[in-house]
């Protein structure tokens, strides 16, 4: 049994009535790991963690635990072989802190066993691995916020399972006691006495504690790896629907996030209501009239590559879209081009606008060229290229060949609307950003 | 799991068990529940001097020689004492115990400190089997051994299809307990038909329901005891399995209690304690409720502790009941239920008020 993963799900599917909260999601966890389970609120973190406890039914796929079906594993064997730390516990009695920890150790006695000596044990263990062995007389009632938190903890380890089960342990935890909490899941981690999986959403702490990070949007694994690899500001945007800054701490190279703001936030009712990020790409005012147009749709939206003081810019300044922007009059550069390029890789669909074409902004349309065939493009027709070519033919070069890729033409904006509705599919509540609380 | 080197000797926790205020209340419930059996059988509505009735109980012979006057009272003092008073004490402690271990045992398992073997329409249940009786004359020239079978099988029937709601898996307990008084009322409309149409027997109903310990006999303590022995000892193993509850089903379960099957047993086992009291005693209000809190104000929330606790506690208030029942009104043999209520009613509304400051911190999930 010392070969198979402490946990693994395979098409692991779960509704509630008819909306789908896990939608086939695969996850392998290695013995040893320490895991975080990211995402916005209502991508599946905690239906994940308690349909690997057993206390939701699971509508499709599977669960294993230590290489036994969890389905096959009797209430007390499961509790032996995993343990849950919950959000926030509802605690009404002072219980003594120790007889609360005893009480983890349910699944390792029966109904005509009285305490052990390795019950004693596990609890003294227990408490001093949570830092409590100090307060083990006193009512749980009167410990401190943190203090409560780690004595939850420390019932969940006296329970000596292999496997610790974390749902968003810290949200209730001023930041001394969110690193004391973490350091000490941590240590026990790297320790080898569990593996851990935990439900986060502060992503710093994650990429810092742990060695794994896997996001679930809309109930599916979208990202899984490394924290360094994975949390990246393309992540953010597509997943949380957040402009985030990614830097490096220098002294860790631990990456960090720096959120900046919601990308536009739904207005219901409207044709593409929190639909996107629609990625518009213009220049010189061309983009303005799009950009009000599909603001007002609902549409979330980026724009680029533009120059600072352009109108477009101004535009996109003046409705909060995030943007990649360049120095005022200097030609397209690197680090804005790559901001386009996160912005582009980001987007469900894009709209080329009748931008003036020059040598200093030809990149612009070079750079759309890898996506077109991957999500929608639409390009626009009027005022035809030619009239806006200022690089004597190789802009409308550029164009051609975009249509020839297979992008879609539109002259009008109802055109354009028509386009979009149509890739947006049915926009619905689904289609809403899911990180519209962040703010 | 391998020995963390560090923790190979941690600090013995200090244990900081003064004896405060609770235990001492603790203990003076102990002392009052023992000088109650002492004193219980000195009481009774016919007046037979102390020394008599302990000389009665020491088994000497002649015992009433020089204390009573009367040859008459005499001859039925041993009777009075032996065949009725210490029946009764019995089946006061007995049927106390009952209320208060299935109290116990149903606050535990919904997580609801306002719960009583009552709340799930027991005694409706208990009544309309009663009322069966007395209505349709089953066995009514054996009336002594049917009333209460069938207020038994009433009260326990009651209680299983209490359990069948119970079994749902994801169900939650608060929808239990719906379920739960929704059959009593259902229950108790019933009562009310029945009596409707039978008015005559009304009285009759109503007194056999008010509740008391003169249906005590050696017979009916064999049977009550037996039962509450057997049922009760099973129903207080389940401490372990309540204390986690107490921190949610959700925590419970993951610590390895199958929480459905515990509810379902929980509740069976109380019910069947509950409907024994019932059909002996009938309906003796608020021990069940009162017993637990004072154990939980006074010894501790281990529900280890509250169980037993709690069955000694009913029985001690319920004796305690009884002798003050006798002593303030000793010619009108008021029945015990009301007097129960009488005293338990106050302490309810004190425990309401309490709660209300106590409990908002909310139930969890």
């Amino acid at each position: 049994m010392n070969s198979d993963p402490a946990l693994r799900l395979e098409g692991l599917t779960v509704n509630y009535g008819r909306r789908p909260a896990l939608r086939g999601v695969d996850l392998r966890v290695e013995r040893g790991e320490m895991m975080a389970l990211a995402g916005p609120n209502g991508s599946g973190k905690t239906t994940l963690i308690r349909a690997v406890l057993g206390l939701l039914p699971v509508d499709a796929g599977m669960i294993e635990i230590l290489g036994a079906p969890l389905a096959s594993l009797p209430v007390r064997e499961r509790a032996r072989r995993i343990a849950w730390v919950p959000q926030e516990e509802a605690a009404r009695d002072n219980v003594r802190l120790a007889d609360y920890v005893e009480y983890g150790r349910y699944a390792h006695r029966d109904a005509w066993s009285g305490e052990l000596d390795g019950d004693r044990r596990a609890v003294e263990r227990a408490l001093a691995s949570s830092g409590l062995t100090e307060r083990a007389g006193d009512g749980i009632l009167t410990l401190s916020g943190g203090e409560r938190q780690r004595a939850t903890l420390a019932r969940a380890l006296a329970q000596a399972a292999p496997i610790l089960l974390l749902d968003e342990p810290t949200s209730h935890l001023d930041i001394g006691h969110q690193l004391d909490f973490l350091g000490r899941v941590r240590d026990l981690a790297r320790a080898g006495e569990v593996t851990v999986i935990a439900a986060m959403h502060d992503l710093n702490l994650a990429a810092r504690f742990t060695d794994r990070v896997v996001v679930l949007s809309r109930g599916r694994r979208v990202a899984d790896g490394p924290p360094g690899e994975i949390l990246s500001e393309e992540l953010l945007l597509r997943v949380w629907g957040v402009v985030a800054e990614r830097r490096i701490e220098p002294k860790t190279g631990v990456p960090y996030l720096i959120p900046q703001r919601l990308v536009a936030a739904p207005a219901p009712g409207a044709a593409l209501a929190g639909w996107g990020p629609v990625h518009v790409v213009g220049g010189a005012g061309a983009a303005t009239p799009i950009l009000r147009l599909l603001a007002d749709e609902g549409a979330r939206l980026t724009v680029g590559t533009l120059n600072l003081l352009d109108s477009d810019a101004q535009t996109a300044e003046q409705l909060g879209i995030p943007s990649a922007i360049e120095a005022p009059f200097a030609p397209l550069g690197p680090e804005a081009r790559q901001r386009n390029a996160i912005l582009l890789g980001a987007a469900r669909a894009i709209v080329v606008a009748a931008f003036p074409v020059g040598p200093s902004n030809l990149p612009n349309l070079d750079d759309v060229a890898p996506y077109v065939g991957r999500v929608p493009v639409f390009l626009a027709a009027e005022p035809p290229i030619a009239a806006r070519d200022w690089t004597g033919g190789r802009a409308a070069e550029a164009w051609e060949s975009l249509r020839a890729a297979g992008a879609t033409v539109f002259r009008t904006p109802v055109e354009l609307m028509a386009g979009l509705r149509k890739s947006a599919g049915a926009p619905g509540v689904e289609d809403r950003p899911q990180g519209a609380d962040v703010h | 799991m391998p020995e963390e080197p560090g923790a190979a000797s941690p600090a013995e926790a200090p244990r900081r068990r003064r004896i405060g205020r609770g235990w001492r209340l603790a203990i003076g419930v102990a002392i009052l529940g023992a000088l109650a059996v002492l004193v219980s059988p000195l009481i009774g509505p016919v007046p037979i001097p102390p020394v008599v009735v302990l000389r009665i109980l020491f088994g000497v012979a002649d015992p009433c020689a020089g204390y009573l006057s009367h040859a008459y009272s005499c001859v039925a003092a041993p009777t009075i004492v032996l065949e009725v008073r210490v029946p009764e004490i019995l089946l006061g402690l007995i049927a106390g115990a009952a209320l208060g271990i299935s109290g116990a045992g149903l606050q535990g398992v919904f997580r609801n400190p306002l719960a009583d073997p009552f709340l799930l329409g027991i005694s409706s249940g208990a009544t309309l089997g009663a009322s069966i009786v007395l209505v349709f004359q089953v066995g009514i020239q054996e009336a002594d051994l049917f009333l209460p079978l069938f207020a038994f099988l009433g009260a326990a029937g009651t209680g299983l299809v209490v359990v069948l709601l119970a079994r749902n898996r994801y169900g939650s307990v608060e929808t239990l307990l719906l379920g739960g008084v929704a059959i009593a009322a259902f229950l108790s409309a019933a009562d009310w038909l029945v009596l409707l149409y039978n008015p005559e027997l009304g009285l009759q109903v109503d007194l056999w329901l008010l509740g008391g310990l003169g249906s005590a006999s050696w017979s009916v303590d064999a049977i009550a005891l037996s039962l509450v022995m057997v049922f009760g000892t099973l129903l207080a193993l389940y401490g372990p399995e309540l204390n986690l509850i107490q921190l949610g089903n959700d925590v419970a379960q993951s610590a390895g209690v199958a929480t459905t099957r515990v509810r379902v047993t929980v509740i069976l086992l109380a019910s069947v304690v509950t409907a024994t009291s019932v059909a002996f005693t009938g309906i003796i209000g608020f021990v069940g409720l009162v017993a637990p809190h004072v154990i939980r104000r006074t010894v501790g929330t281990d529900y280890r502790v509250v169980l037993a606790g709690s069955a000694i506690t009913g029985a001690a208030f319920l004796l305690a009941a009884r002798d003050v029942s006798i002593l303030a009104f000793p010619t009108s043999e008021l029945p015990i239920g009301i007097f129960t209520a009488f005293a338990g009613v106050p302490f309810f509304l004190y425990l309401l008020y309490r709660q209300s400051r106590v409990v908002t911190m909310g139930s969890g999930a």
